[in-house]
C-alpha cells in the first residue's frame, strides 16, 4: 500500500472523509486550520460525501453538529484551545444528550497570554464533561483512531474527542498508510444509531428533568463509558484484520528489569519510544485512552513489572495541583500495595521534549517524596 | 380567521402544558404548529417554552422537540435541517423557537451567522420583552420605560428596544415578518407563506406575559391588539431584505400610546414627559416604516386582512 | 442497572407521553361559564321568543331544534313571519354594522320546515280536558294548540263559517296568503283540535252551557265592533266599516265600491282597507285621510310606505265633519273635512277651515272594540279564562298568540291543580351594541342580507348568547375549549381560568363570576 506524506491535520481530514461523514461544521483556529481547509478542498473536488458548513464560532460549530446528529447524521468538528473552551457548555450538553459526535482537538495552550505551542490543558480541562478522550502520538494514529472513533462513539452513544499535539503532530509531515475509500467504508459502515428526532414521533428531547432522573442518566452514562476499553479493543481487533494494525488503550513497552517507566500521552510518548534504547532501565507506558482512565490496566502493568518509579510526562499543569496525568495516575494506583514513586515532569506550555530532559528525569528522582513536580526547563 | 376544523385532532398542541394562564407564548406555538404542522421538527432554546413543553415523560406537542442551550438556537436549526436532509426527510419543516433572549441577546451571534449562511429553516422569536422564564430580567428587547427585576422601581429600562427586524433585513434573508396574536389569520398567512420558501425565514411575534408585564391574564389578546393599533408594533413583512410590505393598517384614528402603556403595571412609573417622548418615538418609527413600505398604502398593500 | 431499567430511563427522559396527562384544571381560581344575557330582539319581541337560540339552530341547519325552540313561545312562525311587525328588528345590533337580521324571513323558513315535516302525533287513549275555546283567531288557535300538544281535548267555536278570525277575515291576502293559513289550520286539525263553525256566543251558544259541558273555557272573541263615532251621513249608502269591508274582500264577496274611495283612519285596518280597495277592479283612486300627522299614525310604517308606493293618496291632519250624499239616490258624493292637529290639550279641530273630498265610497276605520254583551251574566264560579283583543282591545296577532299560550298554561295549571307558571318579564337591560366585542370576530364580512335562511341566520351576532363564533376556541392558550354536541364547551380538566375567552367573547356570553 502506498504511503502518503501528510501532516497530522491532513490525516485527520482524510479519516473524516473516509468515514463518510454527513456534516462537518467547523470554525478555524490555529493549529487546526489545516483540517478544515483540507476538508474544504475535498468538498471542492467533490470528494466529500457530506456537507461542509463554515460557521461563525466554535460554539455554533458544535451546536450545528448537535442539530444534525439529533436527526441521525454522522457529524464531525475540530477545534483547539480557545475554541474548545468556548464550546464548553455545548460539550457538556452533547454527552448528556448522548450524541455520538467525533471531535478532533488539536492541543494548544489556552491563554492568557497568547501562546501557540501545544499544551494539553485545553482538552484535559474538559476531562469531566463525559466525553471519551483518546490521545494520538503520531499522524498514523491520528488517521486510524479518528476513523475508529466513529464506530466507538456510535456504539456507546458517547461523544469522542481525539486529541493530538499542535505543531508537533498537526504540522509535521509523516508517512501514513491511508486505506482506500471502499475498505474504510467497509470498516466504518453507515451510521446505525437511532435518530432522536424522528419526524412524526412526538418527543420532548432533553427537556426539564428531575434530579432523580438525572441520577439514573448519569449512572447509565458512567456505566456505558466504562465499557469503552472493551469496545475499543473489539474495534481494534476488526481494524487489525482489515488493515494489519491495532492499538491498545494503554500500551506498555517495558524491557525486562526496568524499574522506571515513563507515562506519556501524545507526541511525548513517541519521543520516549524513540529514545528508549538510550534510557537504561526505563520503559514506556503510552496512554491513549484517557477517558475513561484505564486504571485497572495501569495498576496491572505496575504490579506486573514491579515498577518503583513512574515518571509522568505532563504537557500540562493544573495550577496548584500539578500535571493532570500524574493526578490521574496517582488516583489509579491508590489501591496498589507497592505504589511506585511518582515523578511529575511538567512541560506545560509545550516546550520541546529533548533527550536531555528525559535523561535527567531518569537520573534524578524527585527531591521530596512522592509528589514533587519537576519543571521541564530545570532539566535541560 | 375562519375557525375551521373545530376539532382537537387538527391541533398540534396538547392541553396540560405548563404555561401560565393567559400566556402569549403558548398561543404563539399553538398557532405556529397548527399552521406548519404536522410534519414538523422544533428546536427550542432556553426560554419559557423549555418549561412549557412539559417535563419528560410528558411532551406538549405532537411533533418532536429538541431542546438546546441558550446561545445555540441559530446554529442548531441549521444542523437539524441538514441532518434531516441527510436522512431523506426533505419535507419536514424545521422551526427554531427562541425567546427574546435567545434572539436579541445571547442568541444574536448564532442567529446572525445562520441568517448570513441562509440556513434553510424558520426562526420564530416569541418576544415577551424580558427574560421572563428566569424572573423578568431586562433584555435588549425590553422597551424603554419598562421596569424589570434588574431595573426595579424607581429604575426602568433605558435604551430603545433593539430593532430586530432591521437587523434581519440587513442580512438580506428571503423573508422576515412580524405577527400579533390578535391577528391570527395574518399570522397564519405569513407562516404558510414562509413555509413555501427556502432559505432563512424569520418571524417576530409579540407575546404578552401577564406576570411580567403586570397585566391580567385575560388581557393577552387585548394587549396584542392594542400594540398594533397604537403603531407600537406594526404588522409587516420584508421580502428579500429590501421589499417592505405592510400587512395591516390600523384605522385612521390611531390609538394613543398612553392607552397601551397604562394597561401594564410595568410602565407605571413612566411620567407624562416620557410618555410624550415615547409617543414621538413611535410616530417617528412609523413614519420611517411607511417610507420603507412605499409611497402610498394602496400601492403596496393588498386588501387589509384582519 | 438492568437493561430494562436502562431502557425505561431513556424512554422516560425522552418525553414521549402527551402532556394531556397533566390536568391543569386544578390551577384555576375561577371557571368561565356560559351565561345568557338579554338580547335586544328577545327583549323587544312581544312573545319574548328566544330569537338568538333558534337563529343558532337555523345557522347549523338543525331545523328540528329550531322548531322546538320556536314553538316554545310561537307555534305559528309561518303566520307571524308574514304578519308580525317585527319589533325585534328595530334594535337589532347587526343593524349598526350593515343590515339588521331579516328575522321574519328566518321565521318563515322555520314555518316552512314545520309544514314540510309535520307528522300527526299518536295520542294515547287517555285524553285530558275537555276545554272549550270561543273564537278561532290567533289567541284562540294558540290556546288550542298548547292544550292539544299536552294531550287535552279541545273544541274551538267560531261564529263565522270560516276559521281564523282576524287572520282569515281582517288581514288581506297579499299580507297573509290563504294557503299558508289553510296549512296551519290543517295541522291544528291533525293535532286533534275540533273546530265548530257557525256558532255565535250569545245566540246559539251560551256560556252556562259551555261551562257546564267543558272543564275550562277560554274566551278569545276579539275586538270586532266598530267604534261608533257620531259622524253625520255615516248611515248613507256607500259607507263601509273597515272590518266588514276586509271580511268581504277575504271571503270573495264583492263589496260595492264606487271610485274614488276615501278611507278614514290611521291604524292598520285603515291602511289594509286602502290597499285592498285599490286592488279592486274599477277602483283607480284611493285616499287615506287621518286626523293627526304621519308621525302619529299608529299603523306600521312599512305598510304605510307600501300604500304610498302603490299610489294611495295620504292626507293628514284632516278630521271628518260630514258625509254628503245625493238627496235622490241616497248614494254618498263626498266628505267634508276640517283641519285638525294635536296639541298639548289633545286633538284640536278647526271648524273654520275645511275642504271637500269627492268620493263614491267611504271606508271608516275608526277603531274596534270588544263586544262584552255576548257573555250574558257572568258568575264567579264559572271556569273562565280570556285573552287577546277581547281583553286588551285591538292589538297584534303576536300578542294574541302570547295570550293564548298564557291562557293554556293557566288552564292546565288549574285542571292539574298546580301553580301556574309566572308571567315573566325582564329586569335586565338588553346587550347594547357598544358592549359587544366585535373586533374579535375577524371572520365578520359586512354584507347585506342573504337569501338563504341558514346564511342569514349566520349573520346573527348572538348578543348575550353563545352563537358558536369560535373566538373562545381560537384564543384559548390551553386548548381547553372543545366542540361537543354542536356547541363550544369548556374543558374544565384543563382550563386554567385565565379569562381570555371571557374578555374576548364577541357576544359577551361568558362570565368569570362563578366559582371553580
Amino acid at each position: 500500500m502506498p504511503y502518503e506524506l501528510i501532516s497530522g491535520c491532513q490525516a485527520a481530514a482524510l479519516a473524516v472523509q473516509r468515514a463518510g461523514v454527513e456534516l462537518v461544521a467547523a470554525y478555524p483556529i490555529t493549529p487546526q486550520t489545516a483540517i478544515v481547509e483540507t476538508l474544504a478542498s475535498f468538498e471542492a473536488r467533490g470528494e466529500l460525501k457530506g456537507e461542509f458548513v463554515s460557521v461563525e464560532s466554535e460554539y455554533s460549530a458544535l451546536s450545528c453538529c448537535n442539530g444534525a446528529v439529533a436527526a441521525g447524521a454522522r457529524v464531525f468538528t475540530a477545534t483547539s484551545s480557545h475554541g474548545l473552551a468556548y464550546m464548553h457548555e455545548m460539550i457538556q450538553w452533547c454527552s448528556g444528550a448522548r450524541f455520538p459526535i467525533v471531535m478532533v482537538n488539536v492541543n494548544r495552550t489556552v491563554g492568557a497570554p497568547w501562546v501557540l505551542d501545544p499544551d494539553q490543558g485545553d482538552s484535559l480541562s474538559q476531562r469531566d464533561t463525559g466525553w471519551l478522550q483518546i490521545y494520538c502520538a503520531n499522524a498514523q494514529e491520528v488517521f486510524d483512531i479518528v476513523l475508529q472513533s466513529f464506530v466507538l462513539a456510535e456504539e456507546l452513544l458517547l461523544p469522542t474527542m481525539v486529541v493530538f499535539d499542535g505543531f508537533y503532530i498537526s504540522h509535521t509531515y509523516e508517512p501514513v498508510d491511508v486505506p482506500e475509500l471502499e475498505q474504510s467504508c467497509e470498516f466504518v459502515g453507515p451510521p446505525k444509531f437511532k435518530p432522536q428526532v424522528a419526524p412524526g414521533e412526538q418527543a420532548n428531547l432533553h427537556g426539564l428533568s428531575s434530579g432523580e432522573t438525572q441520577l439514573q442518566l448519569v449512572r447509565k452514562r458512567h456505566e456505558d463509558m466504562l465499557k469503552a476499553p472493551a469496545t475499543f479493543s473489539a474495534i481494534n481487533e476488526k481494524f487489525n484484520r482489515l488493515f494489519g494494525r491495532s492499538y491498545e488503550a494503554l500500551e506498555a513497552v517495558i524491557p525486562d528489569g526496568a524499574r522506571t517507566a515513563f507515562l506519556a500521552a501524545g507526541s511525548t510518548a513517541e519521543t520516549v519510544r524513540w529514545f528508549l534504547p538510550e534510557l537504561k532501565g526505563c520503559g514506556l507506558i503510552q496512554l491513549r485512552m484517557f477517558r475513561p482512565f484505564p486504571a485497572e490496566e495501569l495498576a496491572r502493568v505496575v504490579e506486573k513489572h514491579d515498577l518503583e518509579r513512574l515518571v509522568i510526562i505532563d504537557r500540562n499543569c493544573s495550577t496548584g495541583t500539578g500535571g493532570y496525568f500524574a493526578q490521574e495516575a496517582k488516583a489509579a494506583l491508590y489501591g496498589v500495595d507497592r505504589r511506585p514513586v511518582v515523578q511529575d515532569l511538567v512541560l506545560a506550555g509545550g516546550i520541546d521534549l529533548t533527550v536531555d530532559i528525559l535523561a535527567h528525569a531518569a537520573e534524578k528522582g524527585p527531591e521530596s517524596g512522592l509528589t514533587a513536580i519537576q519543571w521541564g526547563v530545570d532539566l535541560r | 380567521m375562519k375557525v375551521t376544523g373545530y376539532s382537537m385532532e387538527n391541533e398540534m398542541m396538547y392541553s396540560g402544558h405548563n404555561a401560565c394562564p393567559g400566556c402569549g407564548g403558548a398561543l404563539t406555538v399553538r398557532y405556529l404548529t397548527r399552521a406548519l404542522g404536522p410534519n414538523l421538527a422544533l428546536a427550542i432554546t432556553a426560554s419559557c417554552w423549555s418549561i412549557i413543553a412539559g417535563a419528560p415523560p410528558l411532551t406538549a406537542l405532537k411533533c418532536p422537540i429538541l431542546h438546546c442551550p441558550f446561545p445555540s438556537a441559530g446554529a442548531v436549526g441549521g444542523g437539524l435541517r441538514r441532518g434531516l436532509n441527510a436522512k431523506g426527510h426533505y419535507d419536514t419543516t424545521v422551526v427554531v423557537l427562541a425567546g427574546d433572549g435567545g434572539t436579541f441577546d445571547i442568541g444574536l451571534q448564532a442567529l446572525s451567522g445562520a441568517a448570513q449562511r441562509n440556513e434553510d429553516y424558520i426562526f420564530i422569536c416569541y418576544d415577551n420583552e424580558a427574560y421572563m422564564n428566569t424572573g423578568m430580567q431586562t433584555s435588549s428587547a425590553t422597551p424603554f420605560g419598562a421596569r424589570t427585576s434588574t431595573r426595579p422601581y424607581p429604575l426602568f429600562k433605558h435604551g430603545q428596544k433593539k430593532d430586530i427586524m432591521r437587523i434581519m433585513a440587513a442580512h438580506g434573508i428571503p423573508y422576515a415578518a412580524t405577527a400579533s396574536l390578535a391577528f391570527p389569520q395574518d399570522m397564519e398567512n405569513k407562516l404558510r407563506k414562509a413555509q413555501e420558501m427556502k432559505g432563512f425565514r424569520f418571524m417576530h411575534v409579540l407575546s404578552p406575559c401577564p406576570p411580567g408585564w403586570g397585566t391580567e391574564s385575560s388581557d393577552t389578546i387585548h394587549l396584542s391588539r392594542l400594540a398594533v393599533s397604537t403603531n407600537f408594533y406594526p404588522l409587516f413583512e420584508i421580502i428579500g431584505g429590501n421589499k417592505w410590505r405592510m400587512t395591516y393598517y390600523p384605522e385612521k384614528t390611531r390609538t394613543p400610546l398612553k392607552e397601551y402603556l397604562e394597561a401594564q403595571r410595568r410602565f407605571r412609573q413612566v411620567d407624562e414627559t416620557t410618555i410624550e417622548a415615547l409617543q414621538e418615538e413611535v410616530d417617528h418609527d412609523w413614519e420611517g416604516l411607511l417610507k420603507r413600505v412605499g409611497t402610498s398604502p394602496e400601492e403596496t398593500q393588498e386588501a387589509p386582512e384582519k | 442497572m438492568s437493561a430494562k431499567t436502562e431502557q425505561a430511563v431513556f424512554e422516560y427522559a425522552r418525553g414521549y407521553q402527551p402532556s394531556s396527562l397533566n390536568k391543569t384544571g386544578g390551577w384555576r381560581v375561577a371557571a368561565p361559564e356560559k351565561i345568557q344575557r338579554l338580547s335586544p330582539c328577545r327583549s323587544d319581541c312581544l312573545l319574548h321568543s328566544d330569537v338568538p337560540d333558534w337563529m343558532e339552530a337555523v345557522k347549523g341547519e338543525r331545523w328540528e331544534e329550531a322548531w322546538q325552540i320556536m314553538s316554545r313561545t310561537n307555534p305559528f312562525p309561518s303566520l307571524t313571519g308574514h304578519v308580525c311587525f317585527s319589533p325585534c328588528m328595530e334594535n337589532c345590533n347587526r343593524g349598526r354594522l350593515d343590515q339588521e337580521l331579516d328575522v321574519p324571513a328566518v321565521e318563515r323558513a322555520i314555518g316552512q320546515w314545520r309544514f314540510d315535516h309535520y307528522e300527526p302525533p299518536e295520542r294515547g287513549e287517555e285524553a285530558k280536558g275537555p276545554v272549550a275555546v270561543v273564537g278561532s283567531g290567533p289567541a284562540g288557535l294558540s290556546c288550542a294548540y298548547y292544550l292539544a300538544v299536552e294531550g287535552y281535548r279541545v273544541t274551538v267555536f267560531e261564529r263565522s263559517y270560516t276559521v281564523g278570525g282576524m287572520l282569515a277575515l281582517g288581514i288581506p291576502e297579499y299580507r297573509l296568503p290563504r294557503e299558508v293559513l289553510d296549512r296551519e289550520l290543517s295541522i291544528l286539525e291533525e293535532e286533534g283540535i275540533k273546530f265548530v263553525t257557525n256558532r255565535t256566543l250569545g245566540k246559539d251558544l251560551q256560556l252556562p252551557e259551555l261551562t257546564g259541558e267543558f272543564e275550562e273555557v277560554f274566551l278569545a272573541t276579539g275586538a270586532w265592533l266598530p267604534r261608533v263615532e257620531k259622524l253625520p251621513g255615516m248611515d248613507k249608502k256607500g259607507v263601509f266599516h273597515a272590518l266588514d269591508f276586509l271580511s268581504m274582500v277575504n271571503t270573495r264577496q264583492h263589496p260595492e265600491l264606487k271610485d274614488p274611495v276615501v278611507v278614514i283612519g290611521g291604524g292598520n285596518a285603515a291602511v289594509d282597507s286602502a290597499r285592498c280597495a285599490l286592488r279592486l277592479n274599477g277602483i283607480n283612486h284611493v285616499s287615506l285621510v287621518y286626523r293627526r300627522s304621519r308621525a302619529e299614525m299608529p299603523a306600521y310604517s312599512p305598510e304605510v310606505e307600501a300604500a304610498e308606493r302603490e299610489g294611495v293618496e295620504l292626507i293628514f291632519n284632516a278630521n271628518p265633519g260630514l258625509i254628503e250624499a245625493d238627496d235622490g239616490t241616497g248614494q254618498i258624493t263626498g266628505v267634508v273635512f276640517n283641519y285638525s292637529k294635536t296639541n298639548r290639550e289633545g286633538l284640536v279641530v278647526d271648524k273654520s277651515r275645511s275642504f271637500n273630498k269627492n268620493c263614491g265610497s267611504v271606508i271608516l276605520a275608526l277603531g274596534q272594540e270588544a263586544d262584552h254583551s255576548v257573555f250574558g251574566r257572568l258568575e264567579q264560579k264559572m271556569p273562565l279564562f280570556a285573552g287577546g283583543d277581547l281583553v286588551t282591545g285591538p292589538a297584534t296577532v303576536t300578542e294574541a298568540i302570547r295570550a293564548g299560550r298564557l291562557g293554556a298554561q293557566g288552564i292546565m295549571a288549574r285542571i292539574e291543580n298546580r301553580a301556574a307558571p309566572d308571567l315573566y318579564g325582564f329586569s335586565e337591560q338588553p346587550v347594547a351594541f357598544e358592549e359587544l366585542n366585535l373586533i374579535a370576530r375577524t371572520d365578520l364580512e359586512l354584507k347585506d342580507r342573504h337569501a338563504d335562511p341558514a346564511l342569514e341566520a349566520a349573520r346573527c351576532l348572538g348578543c348575550g348568547t353563545c352563537n358558536s363564533c369560535g373566538v373562545c376556541y381560537l384564543f384559548c392558550p390551553d386548548l381547553a375549549v372543545d366542540w361537543i354536541n354542536n356547541s363550544f364547551e369548556l374543558d374544565l380538566d384543563y382550563c386554567k381560568g385565565c379569562g381570555i375567552c371571557v374578555v374576548e367573547c364577541p357576544a359577551r356570553a361568558l362570565t368569570l363570576e362563578g366559582g371553580c
